[in-house]
C-alpha cells in the first residue's frame, strides 16, 4: 500500500513536470502576442513595446522564461500582466466565486441521478426507462448556450426578475435571509444548466451499474431466499453498484477549476472559467499557465484520491 | 454508414461466432433485428441517415460557382424575413430569387437564405465531426494497440538517451543553433544505426558488462503511453481546445485537428483494454504459433475484434465534436466564414433573438436533433454490441 | 425503506429550496418602488472589465470610463467641442521663437552683420520703416519683444555606439561655442514667423546657417552624424510655444489634500518616467519642461510647434503626495518588493485611485463591478447620483435581459434593438455620430491598387447607403474623409462617391480591365483577383466583408475573403503590409493630427500608414495642420487635405456609426435655478452628440415625469 502510494506520487510528479512543459510550449509558441506588446496601438511606441517585452522576460530564451515563470509560481510572486495583481490571489477570489456554483451543481447532479438511474434500471425497457433515456440524451445533446438563452429569456420575460450575476444589483442592504435567498436564486439557473449534462451522464451510468449488478449471483441468491424485492434492490444490489461511484468523488475535484466558460460568460458569473477565458483573449500568459498548472495538480490529485479510495472500499483490490 | 457496414462484416469473421450452434442468421441480419428492437436507436439511425443525405445534398447544391442554393448571396432588402415568407420579386434581380420560391427557414440579418446556409452548414458540421473523430480514433487505435500489444516491452536507457539527443538536436535547430543542433541529430541517428548493427553483429551474445547500464529497461511502453494519456487528461479539454484555437489562426482545419488531437485518450484506453484481454485468447495464441507476424496479428485479428467499443465512442464523439464546434462558435472561435456551420449561424443569430427568433431556433434545434440522433444511435449500438446484454432483448 | 425515501426526498427538498428563492427576489418595479435608495444609484453595463485605474497608465476604454469620473484634467471640451477650464480656470498660449545670428549670410541692403545690427533691423521693420507684404506685416505685428541671448560656450556629452552591432558605448564630448542668438517673444503662435523674417533678412539667412562650424567633437564621427548633432544642438531656428495655466483654487483631492501646481508637474514627470511605461509618452514628448511658477500657475514650454498639445491636458491629474518617490519606496518596503524596481505601475493606487473628479472610488471586484460614490467636496458641486456602479456583463444579450430586469440603467444597446425599443413608452433613445469610421483600405504598393481610378471604381461598386440602411439599421452616416464628422475640420462640400456599378465598370475599362467570356474582369490575360481580409469577432465588419465580396463579384471581380484573429491579423498581415485590401476602422481623436496614419514617412512595416499613401502635397498639409495653433487656418488646411484624400481614394470611406443609447424615461436632468427651485429637464444630447455631457445632473425619479411622456 505504502509503496503504491509512494510510486504513484513520484509518477504524478513526473507527469506534472511534463504537463508544465507542454502547456508552456503551447502557449509561448503559438502566434500572437500579449496585448501590451501589440504594436498597432498608436499609443505604444516601439521602445515601449521593447520595454514591456523586457518586463515580461519575453526577450529571454524559452527555457529561461520557463524557469522564471515556475520560480515565481512556487514563491507566489506570479502577477497577471493585465493588471499586475497577484495571480494566486486572483485565482483564489475566482475560486471562491465558482465554489457555490460547483457545490450546488454537484448536489443537484448526485441527488437527482441516483433515483432516476435506479428507477430506470428497475423498470428496464419500460416507458419510464425509455423516456428517461430519451431525456438524458436530450439534455446531453442540447447546446449549452442555446439552452441557457432560452431559459433566461423565459424567466426574465415571464417573471421580470433578474437572473444574471451573483446577486441582484442595487438591492441595497436587505435583511440577511433575503440576501441569502437572492444569492440562491442567482445560483439556480447556472447550476441547473451546469448540472444537466452531469445528471444525464451519471444517471445513465447508475442505470448500467445497476443492470450489471442485477445479473450477479448474490442478487439472484437473495431473491431466491425470498428477501423482499425492495430490500434486494436497495440493500444488496445498490450497495455493490455504488462501489465505482465512491471513486468518482476523486474525479469531480478537477471540475472545480475547469468550470464552464460558456455558462459563466452568459451569466456574467465571475468564476474561474471566465477568468481563464479572458486571460486567453488578453494573452495573459501567467494567468493561463497558473490556472493550467493548478488544474493539472487537481486532476492528478483527483485520480490519486480515487485510486486510494478504490483500494480502501473494494476489498478485492490489493496492490 | 460506411462504418456500420464495416463493423458488421468484421463481426461475421469473429471466431466466437463461427463456433455457435444456434440456427444461422448472418451477423448483419442479427444486427438489423436488434436495432429494430431498440426503437430509440432506430429513430436515431434514421435521423442520422437523413442528416447525412442532407449534408451530401448540401455539398452538391451549395458549392461551385453557380450553386443551386447560394448561401453567400446577400440580399439586404430581404433581411430578417420569417420562415416560409416569399421573396419580394420586384426588388430582386433574377439570379437573386431563391430557387424554392420561398425562404424555407427565413433570412438572416444580411438577407442570406438560412435554408441554404443550413444545408452548407450540415456538410461542414458533419466534416468537422467525422474528421475530428477520425483523427482521434486513428491515434487512439495506434496508441492503444501499441500499448496493449507491445506494452510489456521496456524502453532501454540507450533508446531514451538517443531519443533525448535527437529531440534536443531538433529543438536546438528550431531555436536557431544550427551547428550544435545538426551535430546532435547526426550523433543520435549514428547511434541508432550503430545499435542495429550491434544487434545483428552480436547476435545472441550477451553485451559486455559495462554496457549493461545502457541496456537496462527503464520504463515499459505501456506505462509511457498511459502516462502520456494522463498528461493529456490533465488539461480540461474544452479549455485546452479553446486555448489552442484562440492562439492559432482560425480555420476549419485547425479546429478539426485540434478537436481530434485532444480527444484520442478515450479510444486509446478502450483499445488497450481490449487488446490486453484479446492477447491472451486462443485465436491469437494460435496465430502466433503459426508464425504470423505481429503486425498481421494486430491488423487482421485483433483490431477487428477490438473495434466495437471504439465505434460506440466514435459515434458519441462525433456528437460531442459538433457540440464543441458550436460552443467555440459561440465564443467567436469557431469555423470562420465563408463556411457556414450550424454553430456560427446560431451564434450570429442570437443577437436577433427577439427580432428574428428563427435564426436561433432553426440551427439550435437542428443541432439538438442531430446530436441527439447520434447519441441515441451510439447508445443503441452499445447495447447491441454488448454480448452481456444481448440475451435480455 | 429508508434508503429509498432518502433517495427520493433529498432531491425534492433540494429543488424545492432552490425554487422558493424566487419569492425573495425583487422585480423591476419593486426595485425602484420598494427601495428608494436604488433611485440614487446609476448602474452602467460594460462588456469588459477595467484593467488599471490610473489615467497615465490605462489604455482601454473601460478603465478610461472610470478614470474620467474619478480624475479630473486641467481642461476638457464643452458642448461645442471648444476647450473649457476644469482644474485650470484660464490659460494663455504664446510663443518664444529663437534663431542664431548667421554672420556669414548677406542681408539684402545691409551685408554681413552681427547680432545688434540684426535686432536693429528687425525693430525698424516692426516700426514700419521697411516695405513689407501683408503677411509679413502680420507676423511683425505679432512680435512683442526682441532681445539678444549672448554667445556662450558649453560642453555636451553623448553616448554613441561604435558600430551598428556593437553593444559598447563610447562617450562623445562636444564643445559648443554657440554664437549670439536672438529671442523673439510672440503674442500668439506663428509657424510662419521665420518665413516672414526671411523676406527682411534674406532668403537663405536661416537655411545657410551651419551649426557644425561651432562644434568641436573629440571623436571621429561620420559626416552624417556630425551634421545630425549640429542640427540637434544648434538648430538654426526654434519655436517654443508656451502654455500658461491658471489653476482653480481650493480644489480638493478625495482624501482632502489640496490640489496645486506641483500635482500637474508631478503628473507630467510620472508620464515621462521610463520606469512607469506610460502609454501616453508620445503625447507629452514635445514638452520641454513644466514649471510650477506658483501654487496656482503652471507654465508649460514646448520644444516645437505641436498644436494637438493643448488637448492632452484633459488628462486626469494624479495626487503627488500619494505617489511621489518617498511614498512609493515606503509601499515597496511594506510589500517586500525591490524599491529600485518599484514604480507607479506596481502601486496599489491603481486599484484604489484617488483623484479630484466628481466621484470617489469605493470598491472594485474584478469582473463584477466597480463602485464609485459622489464626492461631497467636488468643486462644481456634488453630483445628483450618490452612487455610480460600473457593472461588467460580458454578453450583449444578457446585458439586454438585465436591463429589462431593472438591474442595469444603461447598456451597449445595438442599433436593431433601438429600432425595436424606440416606440416603447418606458424608454428614451439617443443616437449621434461617433468619432470612428470604417473603411476598406487598399495596399497601394500592389497592382492594381496603385491606380486611383481602380480604387475609385471599387468604391463606386459598393452601395454604402444600403449598408447603412440595412446593416446599421439606419444608425450610421456616410463619410468622405478622415476627419471627425461633427468637427469643423470635416469638409462637408465633398460629395460621397455615387453608387454606380456601371460607372465603375466604365472607369475600370479606362484602366484597361475588360470582361472575359466567363464574365470576370481581365487585363493583359490576368484576372482581377484579390483577397479582402478583416479581423474576426466584429459582426459589422464580417457583414461588410460579405457585402463587398458580393458587390465586387457583380462587376466581375474575383474576391476572396478571409477572417483572421486580431493578433494574427495585425502582426502577420497589417504590420507587414501583407494584404491586398482590408476592412478596418479608425477611432479618431478630436484633434485633426493625421501624421501617423497619412504621412508618407509612416509607411514602413509596423507603422500606421500601412496602405502606403504617399502624396507630397498631403504631407505638407499634414505638417502644417500639426503646427498651426489658429483654429480657422487649421480648418482651412484640413479642408484641403480632406479634398486631396477624397480624390486619391486610398481608402473607400464607408461610414461613421452612430452610437446608440437607451435609458429609462424616469431618468432626467435635475437642476437648481437661481431662486433655489428644483427644475427637472429632459435629457437631450448636445450639438456634438454627447448625451452624457450633463451626467452629474442626472437623477432617476420614481415616476415618469409628465414632460417626458410625450416623445
Amino acid at each position: 500500500m505504502l509503496s503504491f502510494i509512494g510510486r504513484s506520487i513520484i509518477q504524478k510528479i513526473i507527469t506534472l513536470f511534463f504537463v508544465s512543459v507542454v502547456s508552456f510550449l503551447i502557449i509561448h509558441l503559438a502566434p500572437g502576442k500579449p496585448s501590451q506588446v501589440d504594436p498597432l496601438n498608436p499609443k505604444f511606441t516601439p521602445e515601449m513595446v521593447e520595454r514591456f517585452r523586457k518586463e515580461f522576460h519575453l526577450d529571454k530564451p524559452l527555457y529561461i522564461q520557463y524557469i522564471y515563470f515556475y520560480r515565481n509560481l512556487f514563491t507566489g510572486k506570479t502577477v497577471s500582466w493585465k493588471d499586475n495583481q497577484s495571480a494566486l490571489k486572483k485565482i483564489w477570489e475566482r475560486f471562491l466565486n465558482s465554489l457555490p456554483l460547483f457545490i450546488v451543481g454537484t448536489i443537484l447532479t448526485w441527488t437527482l441521478s441516483f433515483p432516476i438511474g435506479i428507477r430506470s434500471a428497475i423498470f428496464r425497457g419500460g416507458f419510464y426507462d425509455r423516456s428517461s433515456t430519451f431525456f438524458s440524451y436530450l439534455l446531453i445533446s442540447i447546446p449549452g448556450f442555446f439552452f441557457a438563452y432560452i431559459l433566461i429569456i423565459f424567466v426574465v420575460n415571464s417573471f421580470h426578475v433578474p437572473v444574471i450575476g451573483m446577486e441582484t444589483f442595487g438591492i441595497g442592504d436587505p435583511s440577511w435571509p433575503r440576501w441569502l435567498m437572492d444569492r440562491v436564486w442567482h445560483l439556480l439557473l447556472p447550476s441547473v444548466l451546469g448540472a444537466t449534462g452531469g445528471i444525464a451522464i451519471l444517471s445513465r451510468y447508475v442505470r448500467s451499474q445497476m443492470l450489471e449488478v442485477e445479473s450477479q449471483d448474490y442478487v439472484r441468491t437473495a431473491r431466491a431466499k425470498g428477501v423482499p424485492e425492495e430490500q434486494v434492490l436497495y440493500k444488496h444490489a445498490l450497495r455493490n453498484a455504488l462501489l465505482p461511484f465512491v471513486t468518482m468523488f476523486g474525479l469531480i475535484l478537477p471540475g472545480l477549476i475547469g468550470g464552464s466558460v460558456i455558462i459563466e460568460s452568459i451569466f456574467s458569473w465571475p468564476g474561474m472559467g471566465r477568468m481563464a477565458y479572458e486571460a486567453i483573449l488578453a494573452r495573459d500568459y501567467p494567468i493561463i499557465l497558473t490556472v493550467n498548472f493548478i488544474s493539472a495538480v487537481l486532476v492528478l490529485a483527483g485520480t490519486f484520491v480515487s485510486d486510494v479510495l478504490y483500494m480502501v472500499v473494494d476489498p478485492r483490490i490489493r496492490l | 454508414m460506411m462504418k456500420i457496414m464495416k463493423s458488421s462484416q468484421i463481426h461475421s469473421e469473429t471466431p466466437i461466432e463461427a463456433s455457435s450452434a444456434v440456427p444461422r442468421r448472418s451477423r448483419l441480419q442479427e444486427f438489423w433485428r436488434l436495432l429494430k428492437g431498440n426503437s430509440l436507436a432506430f429513430v436515431g439511425l434514421i435521423i442520422f441517415v437523413l442528416f447525412f443525405c442532407a449534408a451530401l445534398a448540401g455539398l452538391i447544391l451549395t458549392s461551385g460557382t453557380k450553386p443551386v442554393f447560394d448561401p453567400a448571396m446577400v440580399r439586404l432588402q430581404e433581411k430578417l424575413l420569417p420562415p416560409l415568407s416569399s421573396p419580394n420579386l420586384e426588388t430582386l434581380r433574377p439570379e437573386e430569387i431563391p430557387k424554392l420560391g420561398v425562404y424555407l427557414f427565413g433570412t438572416d440579418d444580411l438577407g442570406r437564405d438560412v435554408f441554404a446556409r443550413m444545408l452548407q452548414g450540415a456538410w461542414v458540421s458533419l466534416t468537422v465531426g467525422f474528421v475530428a473523430v477520425g483523427i482521434a480514433v486513428l491515434i487512439g487505435i495506434f496508441m492503444g494497440g501499441i500499448s496493449g500489444y507491445f506494452g510489456q516491452g521496456h524502453i532501454r536507457v540507450d533508446q531514451i538517451l538517443a531519443a533525448f539527443v535527437l529531440l534536443l538536436g531538433g529543438g536546438l535547430l528550431a531555436v536557431g543553433a544550427i551547428f550544435s543542433g545538426s551535430a546532435l541529430l547526426l550523433i543520435g541517428s549514428a547511434y541508432i544505426f550503430f545499435s542495429r548493427w550491434l544487434k545483428k553483429g552480436l547476435g545472441k551474445q550477451p553485451p559486455p558488462k559495462w554496457m549493461k547500464v545502457f541496456f537496462a529497461g527503464v520504463i515499459s511502453i505501456d506505462t509511457l503511453i498511459m502516462r502520456l494519456v494522463d498528461i493529456m487528461l490533465c488539461f480540461p479539454s474544452f479549455f485546452l481546445i479553446l486555448t489552442v484555437v484562440a492562439l492559432l489562426p482560425a480555420s476549419m482545419y485547425n479546429i478539426m485537428i485540434v478537436i481530434g488531437l485532444t480527444s484520442w485518450m478515450g479510444a486509446t484506453r478502450f483499445v488497450r483494454a481490449e487488446f490486453l484481454s484479446l492477447r491472451e485468447q486462443d485465436f491469437v495464441t494460435a496465430a502466433r504459433a503459426l508464425g504470423v507476424s505481429n503486425w498481421r496479428i494486430i491488423f487482421r485479428h485483433m483490431i477487428p475484434n477490438a473495434i466495437a467499443p471504439v465505434l460506440v465512442s466514435a459515434t458519441i464523439g462525433i456528437a460531442t465534436a459538433i457540440l464543441t464546434e458550436a460552443g467555440l462558435s459561440f465564443l467567436g472561435f469557431g469555423v470562420p466564414p465563408p463556411h457556414a456551420t450550424w454553430g456560427n449561424i446560431l451564434s450570429d443569430g442570437k443577437r436577433f433573438i427577439f427580432d428574428a427568433p428563427w435564426l436561433t431556433f432553426v440551427p439550435g434545434f437542428a443541432i439538438l436533433l442531430v446530436v441527439l440522433s447520434f447519441n441515441l444511435f451510439g447508445e443503441g449500438l452499445r447495447d447491441i454490441l454488448n454480448p452481456k446484454l444481448k440475451e435480455r432483448y | 425503506m429508508t434508503i429509498r425515501k432518502i433517495l427520493i426526498f433529498t432531491p425534492i427538498l433540494v429543488i424545492f429550496f432552490l425554487l422558493q428563492s424566487y419569492f425573495w427576489v425583487p422585480t423591476y418595479e419593486e426595485q425602484s418602488r420598494g427601495n428608494p435608495e436604488r433611485l440614487n444609484e446609476y448602474i452602467a453595463a460594460s462588456i469588459g472589465d477595467a484593467s488599471i485605474l490610473n489615467p497615465i497608465l490605462s489604455a482601454d476604454s473601460a478603465s478610461s470610463d472610470i478614470n474620467s469620473k474619478v480624475f479630473e484634467g486641467l481642461i476638457d471640451r464643452d458642448e461645442e467641442l471648444r476647450f473649457r477650464g476644469r482644474l485650470a480656470r484660464s490659460w494663455d498660449i504664446h510663443e518664444e521663437a529663437f534663431f542664431y545670428v548667421n554672420e556669414k549670410a548677406n542681408i539684402p541692403g545691409v551685408g554681413k552683420v552681427g547680432a545688434k545690427k540684426v535686432v536693429e533691423l528687425l525693430k525698424r521693420a516692426k516700426a514700419g520703416d521697411l516695405p513689407a507684404s501683408d503677411e509679413v506685416r502680420a507676423s511683425l505685428d505679432n512680435i512683442r519683444e526682441i532681445s539678444i541671448i549672448p554667445a556662450r560656450e558649453f560642453l555636451v556629452t553623448r553616448h554613441e555606439k561604435k558600430t551598428e552591432t556593437d553593444q559598447e558605448d563610447i562617450e562623445v564630448r562636444i564643445r559648443v561655442m554657440a554664437p549670439n542668438r536672438i529671442k523673439l517673444v510672440l503674442s500668439s503662435v506663428d509657424q510662419d514667423v521665420f518665413q516672414s523674417l526671411s523676406s527682411i533678412l534674406g532668403k537663405d539667412y536661416f537655411s545657410s546657417f551651419n551649426g557644425g562650424d561651432y562644434l568641436h567633437v573629440d571623436q571621429e564621427l561620420g559626416e552624417k552624424k556630425s551634421a545630425a548633432y549640429a542640427r540637434e544642438i544648434l538648430p538654426s531656428t526654434e519655436h517654443n510655444p508656451i502654455v500658461v495655466f491658471k489653476l482653480r483654487p481650493d480644489v480638493k483631492f478625495h482624501d482632502g489634500h489640496i490640489f496645486d501646481a506641483n500635482d500637474v508637474k508631478f503628473t507630467f514627470e510620472a508620464i515621462m518616467n521610463p520606469k512607469n511605461l506610460s502609454p501616453r509618452v508620445a503625447d507629452y514628448e514635445p514638452v520641454k519642461e513644466v514649471q510650477a511658477v506658483d501654487p496656482l500657475t503652471v507654465r508649460i514650454v514646448y520644444k516645437r510647434l505641436y498644436s494637438p498639445a493643448l488637448g492632452t491636458w484633459s488628462m486626469g491629474i494624479l495626487p503627488e503626495h500619494l505617489l511621489n518617490d518617498e511614498t512609493l519606496r515606503d509601499e515597496a518596503n511594506r510589500v517586500g518588493k525591490d524599491p529600485e524596481k518599484f514604480s507607479i505601475r506596481q502601486s496599489s493606487f491603481n486599484r484604489h485611485p484617488i483623484g479630484c473628479g466628481p466621484f470617489v472610488f469605493r470598491q472594485w471586484k474584478s469582473d463584477q463591478y466597480i463602485t464609485l460614490n459622489g464626492f461631497d467636496d467636488y468643486w462644481e458641486g456634488l453630483p445628483n447620483y450618490k452612487k455610480f456602479i460600473y457593472r461588467i456583463v460580458p454578453d450583449l444579450l444578457t446585458q439586454e435581459m438585465e436591463f429589462y430586469a431593472g438591474t442595469i440603467d444603461s447598456y451597449n444597446v445595438q442599433p436593431h434593438q433601438v429600432q425595436r425599443l424606440k416606440n416603447d413608452p418606458g424608454y428614451q433613445c439617443f443616437s449621434g455620430p461617433s468619432f470612428g469610421y470604417t473603411y476598406i483600405g487598399y495596399n497601394m504598393r500592389r497592382e492594381p491598387f496603385n491606380d486611383p481610378i481602380v480604387r475609385r471604381a471599387l468604391g463606386m461598386a459598393i452601395d454604402v447607403n444600403k449598408i447603412i440602411d440595412y446593416v446599421l439599421h439606419g444608425q450610421g452616416e456616410s463619410i468622405t474623409g478622415p476627419f471627425v464628422k461633427v468637427t469643423d475640420y470635416y469638409n462637408h462640400r465633398i460629395k460621397p462617391l455615387p453608387y454606380d456599378p456601371q460607372g465603375a465598370l466604365k472607369l475600370l475599362e479606362e484602366a484597361g480591365w475588360r470582361r472575359n467570356k466567363e464574365g470576370w474582369l481581365e487585363k493583359n490575360g490576368k484576372r482581377f483577383q484579390f483577397t479582402l481580409i478583416t479581423n474576426s469577432g466584429n459582426d459589422l465588419r464580417k457583414a461588410i466583408l460579405a457585402i463587398a465580396q458580393d458587390a465586387w463579384r457583380q462587376i466581375g471581380i474575383d474576391v476572396r475573403t478571409d477572417l483572421l484573429e486580431w493578433a494574427v491579423f495585425i502582426q502577420e498581415r497589417v504590420d507587414k503590409a501583407d494584404f491586398d485590401a482590408l476592412i478596418l476602422g479608425w477611432f479618431m481623436g478630436i484633434e485633426p493630427d493625421l501624421y501617423q496614419i497619412w504621412h508618407s514617412s509612416q509607411t514602413n512595416p509596423y507603422q500606421l500608414n500601412f496602405v502606403g499613401f504617399k502624396n507630397p502635397q498631403a504631407d505638407d498639409l499634414i505638417i502644417k495642420i500639426r503646427q498651426e495653433y489658429d483654429h480657422d487656418r487649421q480648418v482651412a488646411y484640413c479642408h484641403q487635405l480632406h479634398k486631396i484624400i477624397a480624390e486619391e481614394q486610398p481608402y473607400t470611406f464607408l461610414y461613421v456609426t452612430k452610437w446608440t443609447a437607451i435609458l429609462d424615461k424616469r431618468i432626467v436632468i435635475k437642476e437648481t435655478d437661481e431662486k433655489g427651485n428644483v427644475v427637472y429637464k429632459k435629457i437631450t444630447p448636445t450639438k456634438t452628440g454627447s448625451y452624457t455631457f450633463y451626467f452629474n445632473k442626472w437623477i432617476k425619479l420614481p415616476e415618469v415625469p409628465s414632460f417626458a411622456l410625450d416623445g
